[in-house]
Order: C-alpha cells, then structure tokens, then sequence
C-alpha cells in the first residue's frame, strides 16, 4: 500500500509546479514574448535555449498550445508592423536594401523561433491543423511588409524602375534584385507572380512596343533584327541572373510578341532591306538571325516561307518566260541551275535546313519551270550540251555533281514524258555520231533515271546502248568473215543495227547510195541475214556520216567528214563538175527538203563550201547549178561539214514532237485506267481522272480532256461500260 | 487435376521472369487524367499524376467507394511504373492482406506479381536507433550524391522528405580516388577498431582523409560506412571481394566471416548458373540480425556509451572541486579526448555527461537544434573554466532520468525502468522528441500495470492522455469499460471526470470507419470519454438496434457520476478550510 502512496504524491508534486500557479500560463508566455522581442533585437545571446523551449514545451503540454500560438501570431505581427515602419521609413535608393537586410534577419529570427517553439510546431500544429511556424512567419511577413499599402506599391515601382534603367544601360545591383526576387518566389510563387511578374510583363510589354515603333522608323531591317536580338538576349541574361527561372518563357514571349510578331510583315517587306532585298544580296547573316527570331512567334516562319516562295517563283518567272533567254537552252538551265544553288545555300547556311523552306523552294521551282512547256527539252539539251563537250577533262565526281543537279531539274518537270522524248533524241544523235564524251557519264544518268521513274522509262535507252555494242560485234564478225579482203579502194563500212522502237527514227526516206557503198552494203546485208534469220534490215541514210578523202586543186587533201546525204551528193562528183539541182535530185533521190540543207552546207557556209553554186545565193533554188570548187582551202587537214541543222527544234518539228508525244501518252492513261478500274471494278468519272493523274505524275500530268476521251475509247472497245442508272459512273468489264 | 492446379499457383513460374528496368518505362500511359484522384491515375497509368498525388500526402493505401486501394488497380491494368511507385510509397502488398491478396490474384501478367513478390520480401524497416543514423549519414551531401547516382534499389519514403531536416554536419570526409564519403568519427570508431585507433592517432585533427591505395574500392567502402550507421549492408555481388578486404583491415572480423562465407555460396552459384541469362546486377544485402549481438550497432554504441559514462563518473568528482584543480583538469582532458571521443556535455544538476553530438542530434530534433543553435543562445557558456567540450545545462530532470534516455538514444535499449521513473521518462520522451521512447517505456510499464489499484489506473489513464501513450490509454480505457462499477465506487475516478472535456455526444463518430491498415499513427487523439462510452457500450451494451439507449444510460450515470463528484470535491474545500 505503501507504493501507491508514493507514487501519488510524485504526480501532485509533478503538476504543482504548473496548474498551482493559476497565472502560470501568463507568466510563461509573457518569457516567450520577451524572447522572441530579444531574437527579433539581436539579443538572443542572452536568452537560454534549453529554458524557453522547456517552458514551449510545458505550455503546450498542459494544453495551452492555443495560447501559446495565438500569442506568437500577436507578437509576430506587432514585430512585422514596426518593422514595416521601418522599412517605409527608408529613403530612396535604400529602401530595397532596408527590406533585404531585415528579410534576412527575419529569416535568422524566424529559424530561432521555430527552434524554441519545436515542440508545437511537432505535435500541437499537426494534430490541430494549424500553419507551421517557418510558414506562419513568411505568411505574416507577406500580408504585414509586402502587402502593406505603403511598401507593396514602392517595392513595386522600385524594381520595375530598376529593370528599366538596366534597359536603358545602366548598372544595377543584381546581387540585391536576385535576394529580392527570391524573397518574394520564397513567399509562395503565386506572390512573385502577382506582386511583381504580372506588372513586370506588363510595363515590359509596353517598353518594347514602344521601342520597337522607334527602332522601325528609324533601322533598317537587318539592324532592327540586330537589335531585337540583342533585347532578347539581356531578357534571357535577366531572368538567369535575378528573376525566377518559370518568368523565362513568359517575357521572352513579350519580346517577341513585342520586336518581331507585331512588326513581321513590315520587316519583311521593308523596302530595300527586307527579305527579298536580303536574299537578291545573299545576307546569310541577316538571314539567319531572322530565321532564329521569326522561329520564335507563331506564323514567323511562314511568313518568311511564304514571302521566300513568292520571290522565286516570281524571279523564276521572269527567267523561263525571258524570250532572250529562250535562244540558249544551254544558258537557260545553267541560270536555273545557278538560281536552285543559290538558294539552296541560302537554305542550308541562314535557315538551319529547314524542310519547310525546302519544300517551299522545291515547288517554287516546279511552279515555274513547267511554266515554259520547252523546259523538258531544254533540260535535254543542257545533258547533250554537257556530255558532247561541256564535261571534257573534267572528274568524275564533278560529273557526277552537275548530272545530280541535271536531275533535280527532272524532278520538277510534269510531263516527264517529253524530256524522255527529247533525250531519246538526243542520245540517239550522240550514239551514233559517236559524240559521247564519256560513256560512264550517260551510263551514270541512265542508273540516274531509272531510280527516279523505274525501270520502264530507261528500258529503251538502255536498248540503244545494248544495240550500239551488238553493233560493234557484228561489224568485227563481218569484217571477220570477209578475211581481209577490203583494200584501200573500197570504202569502209560501219553499220549499227538499230532495233525497231528502241530508236527514235524518223520516216524512213530512203536515198539511192553510191555504187561503191552499195556494194559493200549489200554484202554486209547477206553477212547479217545469214547470221540472224528471221529479220528485216532497212538502211536509215538520213542518220549516217561519212569520211570522205578528197584532192582539190594544188594536190591538196583534205578528208572531209560529213553527213551520208552529203557523201552521195559529193560521190556524184566523182565523174562530173557541174551539176543542176535537178540532176543531183534525180541521181539520189534525196527528199527534197533534206537535199536543199544538205546542198546549202555544202555550197553556201564560208570556209567549208567544197562546191560552188550559181548563183551565189544563199538560198538554194530548184535551177541552181553546183560545180565542184576547186580553190576549196582550209587549214586543217580534216574538215567537218556540218548539216544546216537547228540546234533547237524548229516549229514544225516541236509540233510533230508534241504530237508524237500525245500519241504516246494515248496507251500510257488506258493502261492506267484499266488498271484502276480492273481493281476497283466500279468507279465514278472523277474519281477515275484522280486516280489517273496520281499514277501517272510521275511521268507527265494528263489532260482530265485526254482521259475523257480514252475512257470513251475504251468504252467503244468494251473494256467499260457507263452505268445504267448513274451515267457518271463506269464499270469494268471482262 | 490437383497438379494442374499447383502448376498455377506455385512460384517456380516467376523464377523465369526478370524485371529489367526497361519494363517501368515501357508501359505508355494509355491517358493523363490531370484531375483524377489516385484511383483513376493508377488505373490509367499516369505516372506523374500518381507522383504529384503521392507528394501531396494522399494515403496510398486508401479505398475506394468499391474498397479498391491503388495498388490493386495498377495491378490490374498492370502498370508495372505505378506499382511500383505506390509499392515504394509504402502500399500494402502483402498476401495475407485482403487489399494484398487481391492485388496479388488480380494482377495483370507475371512481371507484376513478381514486382509485388519483391516488395512483399522486402527487408522490415529498421529500428529507430539505425534508422535515424542512417538518414544521417544519408543526409550528409556527398553521400546523397553517391546514393541518387547508383542505387536503383527502391528507397524508403523517409528519404525524400527527410533529406533537410535531418542533416547533421560531418566531422571527417574520406576522398576514394577523388570521390567524397563524408562521414563522422564516433560512428566509425564504435564499429572499428582500425578508425578507432587511426582517429585517435594519425587523423587526429584531420578533416579531410585521402585514401588512394590502388585496390580501395569506392563502393565497397560507401557500403560498409552505411552498414557502420544502419547495420544494414547492401552491395553489389562484384563488389564483395573489395568490402572483404577492407574488413579485413578494419578488423570488422565478424562481418569479414559473414561475407566470406557468402562468397563462397556466390561462386557456387555462378559455377551452376550461365551467367550469360543474368546479367543484372545482384546485389546482396545483409541485416543486422545475422551478426552477434556484439557486433551490431546497439552493442558498439553501448560501449562508447560505457567509456563515456566512466569519464562523466570521473569528471563529477572533479566538478566538486572545482577551483582548485584547474590543472589537473586539462591533463585528464587530454587523455579523455584519446578514449571516448566525446564532443559534447550535458550537464543536469551537479552531473555531467559526456556525450556525441552526432548520436544526439540523429536521435533527437531538440538537440539539433540545440547544438546548431549553439551560438545564438546563451550556451555552453556556463560550462567548467578550462573545459573545452560546450555544455548543455537541462533543468527539471532527474540524473537518473536522463541517464536512462541517453542509454536509450545510444542503445535503442531500455532496462529496467523502475514504474516510478515512467512518468518522468514520458515527460522526457515528449519533451526531447523522443517518440520511440515513450513507446519503450509504455512496453516496460504495461505488464506492471496488472496489478495496480483503479485509482492508480486512472492516474495512468489521465497521463497517457496528457502525453499521448495511446498503448496504455487503450489497456487503461478497456479495463475501466469492463470494471465500469467497480470505477465508478472508486472516488479518483469520479475526481478525474471532472478533470476531463465532458463527451462531445456526436454519435456520428462512432459509426466507426474501417481504418484503412497502414494509415499511420493517427496522432489525433479523440475525445477520452468518447472513446470510454465505444468501450463500454462493447463490453456491456444491448443488441445493435438498442445501442442508442445504451448509450443515453451511459451518459446519464456519467452525469450522476459527475455531480458526485462535485458534491466531494467541495467538500474537500470545506474539510480544507
């Protein structure tokens, strides 16, 4: 019984010392007060931790928490109030330095009391649902210093007018606007966001607009952006030194919005610095810095896209509709040439590479290059140019590189159809003139083509190059054969055999050959009957060349290299001095057209006219006669008598051209449309011209006038039907 | 059919399967519910959501309208980066839960329930004495460094809030190879012989120890440090060799043998297995519980606590005479540096202990604080002329008192507490923010309470309830609801009614929910005769459909019982006068 006793007196004496004393919880409190005065004085040297957190501790323990809470709200307030006054008291400059030193001492006094009071702020506050010490104090010092009416619009004013003289050039103390900031991003970030970042955008917002108006007026384009970027880089250097790293994007946007979105058309358009003036110049530099500044705004780079575009397809334009320029197709696709490197270049050093822009100029360049409908063959003539002559002694790589360029033209052409025509042409004429300056060159763009069309675009030019080598077979199979026998006298033979629709032949009109030539033609003709059976050989004079060796007066010889017309003409002369147009017609049968050129090459070109006419004109006339000029000199040995023959197509031959190609295209869109309506079964009429057009693009753009016809074509011939009840409506049959 | 059977529920089928960690990032969120609670976010995968929910304190074991907890619907739409997030956040996942069990049968594939698998084997957490070191020594900068660059392994949830709060400077820094541990002296030199000695010698007064011997492994010896502060050791596998060489220089033979052993198992191991197949890397953790007793924290630190106190014992004769022997102090202080270490001095009444400020402040935030704040306060200033460690001077507390809870901070260990000593020991335990404590001391005192007379029982109840010791408030509150009467006749009892807020009569509190398990401790503490009549209307009330009644019988005696009591109280007064 003893024990229990003892035990009860402990308890009382335990309590006494707390619940006897009826104004104990005054008087507790009344020494914290005091306390936390002497921490908010510096003079907490004096003060004994362990005694004012015991009696915290006793004042919440006996369940005066509240008291003892309400009590630090009071006095922290009051402390925050004088503070405040202060803080207000400070003059002018001194004013933010006033706030920042007693921010931290704030801080210093606030982690003290935190410390002192751990035990509520461990168990009391929780458990009540009360605002912890450390956030009480930053919320206090919120509504009583930065939302005092006094101090809120002054502190305010203070910072903004410091960003703004920093704009202006000045220097700032950076180290006391950071601490600032921080206070008020410590203070929550909806504090910073409206007590400062609001207005701080606004007033920013309004500083570069006007700015902005005054750089207008007075800069140029490249200076304006000059300047923009250099605003938006000290925003940017700002904001890493002395302002919350979430204000980034939101004044950069000002900025932007500001210098470069509200201003974009002008700058673009500016007279005689914007963007067209910068591209006629090639400012990769100013370029560039538009580029990374326009990037920024929405709509920026469309607009430099789209101002880019106009401008190329209206300098295109102008160059392919040039009629100057239509004189030299050669010049005229190495100006295209030149214009597709300069901009490329402009694309890939100021405008990152941009695919954007790159599509931007690609259809610029299809735009206006199928604007001239000889743009396909002037293509074809710039590869014929380059592989005669233009890529002698050059490497190979260099090769490669123009025929690259040769085949980015390609790709802008809509009716690739026709430059196949035209380089068939053209590399018929190589083939067989033997002009070729590099087979690997032609083998290469052939490779070239075929990757870009597919195999059925090149199967019949890689067909004349296959008959080309057969040719050069058969020709040492006949010589071969014949072991031996061609002597001095009789005139050497080279024959290719060209395959039917391989080769773009003409009318056949034959012409009758001299004996001497017929002879050896007919015994190449038994060579390769016997040899191939089953074929037909036809000879195409009008596509052969002869080397003639001829003695003029004064014993001079001269091997003449020329056309076969031209050689059965000059073979008449063989026995005869003068003769009438007549007689040379009769004796060759040549078609009159072909003769005439062929007399007026021979008769009328200075320097090369191994015949004389009469009269002297230049025009050859149904009565002339020809002698054979014996005063010919000249002083190389070889001489090469060209054919009158235009380079370009002249207008009857672009017609037929054209007509040829129009009937080619005839079987290409009934396939097409067999094809779609053999999977499809039932299709209406515009879907059947879109599906059209879409396979064939690769190759030319069919006329929807075109397709109507070949379905009502093949109507008639019963691969399709019109619907019974929806006449717009085709059906495949069979 | 039996076998079919097993073949689905037996375990040897996740052996096959290996979480990498591409399978938690694999899964896309199939949708963001940017306003959805924790149910809808874990079900749709929104891994942010959840994180963001999980910061805000959402209880991650909660329920749902159709008592679903979170986990179970990640588990079932198997999103394997949500499971895994709440598992780490503390959801229950154990099978023989309800909340998971279901997670279990209801998970989506194999992987998932290998993930909860994992979690389900996760190692019990650590005592309080380890756990708090080990934030500390988690806490000190570089060491947080090493950790969030190479640890995969899940952290616990103390780790990301805890990371300021429970920072306590370093007193030494080791450079592996450039690389900092920083770390402090007493812990290493309880654990080790070789820094024991090394401290007191060589690195005396050395902050900064470079290591730059070739084979000195940084991992190895960051594991090791964190096993001297936790007694829990994780490492690589690769790493092992390297820690058993390092043990064997710092003499930690016990744990030398441990690792020595399971180095062997290891090489077995990869003789059978292709090593090829696992390529993970294993790590290999090892508790505390699996060394000697001796050998553990609580065992070292008690020796340090034993020196120390020796020295205190010491230094108190010499306190009582203190004037005259000035000289003699400072040649004692010499040799006393060399042997305990003690950085620091408590001082209650005439006593004086010496003690570690790390271990204090580790285990309690007062002292922290206290020792943070040292230079601000008035502190350490009325120490002993001529001592140069500061002294912290306490008031209302018994030598033996504090003695008692400095074993504790240092042994997590508390021996026969004499039930006289309980009270002060909670007061101690509230006051220095011991919370452990107060549940040591409630676990030593709740079996002598059997025995003790209602009055005595109602003084146990009103402290419990003064200081928040819900173990004995709880055995003291059933005890009375079933003994009602016997209470009743007994006039403390009827004296500590009047002392208590009267019942709030809220029956809506009583419909009590079910607490959802592992909510944490609910600090709030209701209303105490609010809780007496759930207790009483348990033990003694009529059928469910008449509990109403029962209790409005029960306020009324409680009224009765109360006016009584007034009735004595004042004529107590009248006696008095």
């Amino acid at each position: 019984m003893s024990t229990p006793k003892k035990r009860n007196f402990q308890i009382e004496a335990f309590k006494h010392r707390v619940v006897v004393d009826p104004k104990y919880a005054e008087k507790t409190w009344k020494i914290l007060e005091h306390a936390i005065r002497e921490i908010y004085n510096h003079n907490a040297s004096g003060l004994s931790f362990e005694e004012l957190y015991r009696n915290a501790y006793n004042m919440v323990l006996h369940k005066f928490g509240d008291k003892l809470y309400t009590g630090l709200v009071t006095t922290m307030t009051m402390h925050l109030k004088e503070i405040s006054k202060t803080i207000e008291a400070a003059q002018g400059g001194l004013f933010l330095e006033e706030l920042n030193r007693k921010w931290e001492d704030h801080n210093k006094a606030l982690q003290m009391i935190r410390d002192i009071l751990m035990y509520m702020d461990r168990t009391f506050i929780p458990s009540t649902h009360k605002t912890p010490v450390h956030d009480l104090g930053l919320h206090l010092w919120r509504d009583n210093i930065i939302h005092s009416k006094k101090i809120q619009t002054r502190l305010l004013n203070t910072l903004l007018e410091l960003v703004q003289r920093e704009r202006t050039g000045e220097v700032i103390n950076r180290g006391l606007m950071r601490n600032i900031t921080k206070m008020l991003m410590d203070l929550g970030s909806s504090v910073y966001q409206e007590d400062f970042e609001k207005l701080f955008l606004e007033v920013s917002a309004n500083f570069y607009s006007v700015e902005s108006q005054q750089f207008i007026e007075s800069c140029d384009c490249g200076d304006y952006l000059k300047k923009a970027e250099r605003r938006l880089n000290e925003e940017v250097d700002r904001v890493s030194h002395y302002l919350d790293a979430k204000s980034l994007t939101k004044i950069t946007n000002v900025v932007e919005k500001e210098m470069i979105a509200n201003h974009m058309l002008r700058l673009v358009h500016m007279e005689n610095s914007g963007l067209v003036k910068m591209l006629v110049d090639d400012k990769y530099e100013d370029l560039g810095r538009m580029y990374t500044l326009f990037r920024r705004v929405p709509d920026g780079l469309s607009t430099i896209r789209d101002v880019m575009t106009s401008h190329i397809r209206e300098t295109g334009k102008q160059l392919v509709t040039d009629p100057e320029r239509l004189k030299d197709p050669v010049d005229f696709v190495q100006r295209l040439l030149d214009e597709k490197d300069k901009h490329d270049k402009i694309i890939s050093s100021a405008f990152n590479n941009d695919k954007t822009f790159q599509n931007g100029l690609n259809s610029a360049f299809e735009f206006f290059i199928n604007l001239n409908p000889r743009s396909p063959e002037f293509i074809s003539l710039f590869v014929d140019d380059k592989l005669r002559k233009g890529l002698k002694g050059v490497s190979e790589e260099d090769v490669e590189v123009v025929l690259d360029k040769v085949m980015m033209l390609f790709r802008y052409l809509q009716e690739k159809d026709v430059f196949e025509k035209y380089y068939k042409q053209h590399l018929a004429k190589r083939l067989l003139s033997g002009k070729t300056v590099s087979d690997d060159a032609e083998r290469s763009l052939i490779v070239k083509l075929k990757t870009e069309c597919g195999y059925q675009f090149t199967s019949k030019l890689e067909g004349m190059f296959t008959d080309m080598k057969t040719s050069h077979d058969t020709m040492q199979g006949f010589y071969a054969s014949q072991g031996g026998e061609t002597t001095a006298d009789t005139p050497t033979l080279a024959v290719q055999v060209l395959t039917t629709g391989s080769w773009p032949t003409q009318s056949s009109s034959t012409c009758n050959l001299p004996a001497e030539i017929m002879g050896v033609c007919e015994k190449f003709r038994a060579y390769y009957l016997g040899t191939h059976t089953g074929r037909r050989l036809s000879w195409q004079t009008n596509m052969g060349s002869a080397d003639l060796k001829a003695t003029f007066g004064k014993a001079q010889k001269h091997e003449l290299n020329v056309s076969t017309y031209q050689m059965c003409v000059l073979m008449l002369f063989n026995n005869a001095d003068r003769l009438s147009y007549k007689e040379i017609e009769q004796a060759t049968e040549i078609p009159s057209s072909d003769l005439k050129r062929c007399l007026q090459s021979l008769a009328c070109v200075k320097g090369r006219n191994v015949l004389r006419k009469e009269p002297m004109s230049k025009d050859i006339g149904e009565n002339d006669a020809f002698y054979f000029n014996d005063k010919f000199t000249s002083k190389f040995y070889k001489v090469k008598i060209g054919t009158v023959v235009a380079q370009k197509e002249s207008e009857p031959e672009k017609l037929e051209t054209r007509q040829r190609v129009e009937e080619d295209r005839k079987p290409q869109i009934e396939a097409a449309i067999v094809r779609i309506m053999k999977s499809r079964r039932v299709l209406d009429h515009n879907n059947i011209v879109a599906e059209v057009t879409k396979q064939l693009q690769s190759r030319f753009l069919p006329n929807p006038v075109v397709i109507k016809k070949r379905i009502e074509s093949l109507i008639e011939r019963e691969f399709l039907e019109r619907d019974k009840v929806d006449r717009k409506t085709y059906r495949y049959l069979a | 059919m039996l076998s079919n059977k097993k073949s689905w529920t037996v375990d040897s089928e996740l052996d096959g399967i290996d979480l990498t960690p591409e399978d938690f990032n694999c899964s896309v969120p199939l949708k963001k519910v940017p306003t959805g609670d924790i149910f809808s976010a874990s079900r749709a995968g929104d891994v942010e959501r959840v994180e963001y929910l999980i910061e805000t304190g959402v209880n991650v074991n909660e329920r749902d309208k159709w008592d679903s907890v979170a986990l179970y619907y990640a588990c079932l739409a198997g999103h394997l980066d949500v499971a895994r997030m709440l598992l780490e956040n503390g959801a229950i996942c154990s099978e023989h839960t309800f909340d998971g069990d279901r997670c279990h049968y209801s998970a989506l594939n194999l992987k998932v329930r290998k993930l909860l698998k994992a979690f389900e084997a996760r190692p019990p957490p650590l005592l309080p004495l380890q756990s708090s070191l080990r934030d500390t020594f988690l806490s000190c900068r570089a060491n947080q460094l090493h950790l969030e660059q190479h640890l995969v392994q899940p952290l616990g949830p103390s780790q990301s809030d805890g990371s300021n709060h429970s920072y306590f400077p370093p007193d030494v820094v080791f450079f592996v190879h450039g690389r900092p541990i920083e770390a402090h002296r007493i812990i290493l030199s309880a654990r080790s012989p070789f820094f024991k000695k090394n401290f007191e010698t060589i690195w005396r007064d050395r902050r900064e120890v470079r290591l730059a011997r070739e084979k000195l492994s940084y991992p190895a010896l960051y594991s090791l440090f964190h096993f001297f502060y936790s007694d829990r050791l994780e490492i690589a596998v690769d790493d092992m060799e390297d820690l058993v060489r390092i043990c064997k220089v710092c003499k930690c033979e016990e744990l030398q043998r441990v690792l020595e052993k399971e180095l062997v198992h290891q090489r077995y191991a990869d003789y059978k297995a292709l090593r090829d197949i696992d390529n993970s890397q294993k790590r290999f953790i090892l508790q505390g519980q699996s060394l000697p007793e001796n050998d553990r924290l609580p065992a070292a630190l008690h020796q340090i606590l034993q020196t120390s106190l020796a020295k205190s014992n010491l230094k108190q004769d010499v306190g009582s005479g203190v004037d005259a022997l000035i000289s003699g102090i400072e040649t004692i202080q010499l040799i006393e540096y060399e042997t305990d270490l003690a950085d620091v001095c408590i001082r209650v009444g005439e006593r004086i202990f010496r003690c570690h400020q790390v271990i204090l402040a580790s285990r309690s935030e007062y002292f922290k604080a206290r020792l943070s704040r040292m230079t601000n306060f008035l502190e350490g200033k009325d120490g002993l002329p001529g001592n140069t460690l500061p002294v912290l001077q306490e008031h209302d507390l018994s030598t033996e008192a504090l003695e008692k809870m400095i074993e504790y901070m240092y042994t997590d260990c508390l021996k026969d507490i004499d039930p006289d000593q309980a009270e002060e020991m909670f007061d101690a335990a509230s006051r220095y923010l011991l919370f452990p404590l107060k549940r040591a001391v409630a676990d030593v005192l709740l079996p002598q309470l059997e025995m003790v007379s209602p009055a005595e029982l109602c003084h146990w109840l009103t402290l419990s309830e003064l200081y928040g010791i819900l173990k004995i408030r709880e055995y003291c509150l059933d005890l009375i609801a079933c003994n009602f009467e016997t209470f009743a006749d007994t006039r403390e009892f009827r004296a500590m009614l009047l002392t208590l807020p009267p019942p709030s009569g809220d029956s809506s509190l009583r419909t009590t929910l079910p607490s959802a398990p592992g909510a944490g401790l609910n600090t709030d503490q209701g209303n105490l005769l609010d809780d007496l009549r759930e207790k009483w209307l348990e033990a003694e009330a009529a059928e469910l459909d008449k509990r109403d009644e029962s209790a409005a019988l029960f306020d009324k005696r409680l009224e009765m019982l109360m006016t009584i009591a007034e009735r004595e109280c004042t004529d107590d007064d009248l006696d008095g006068v």
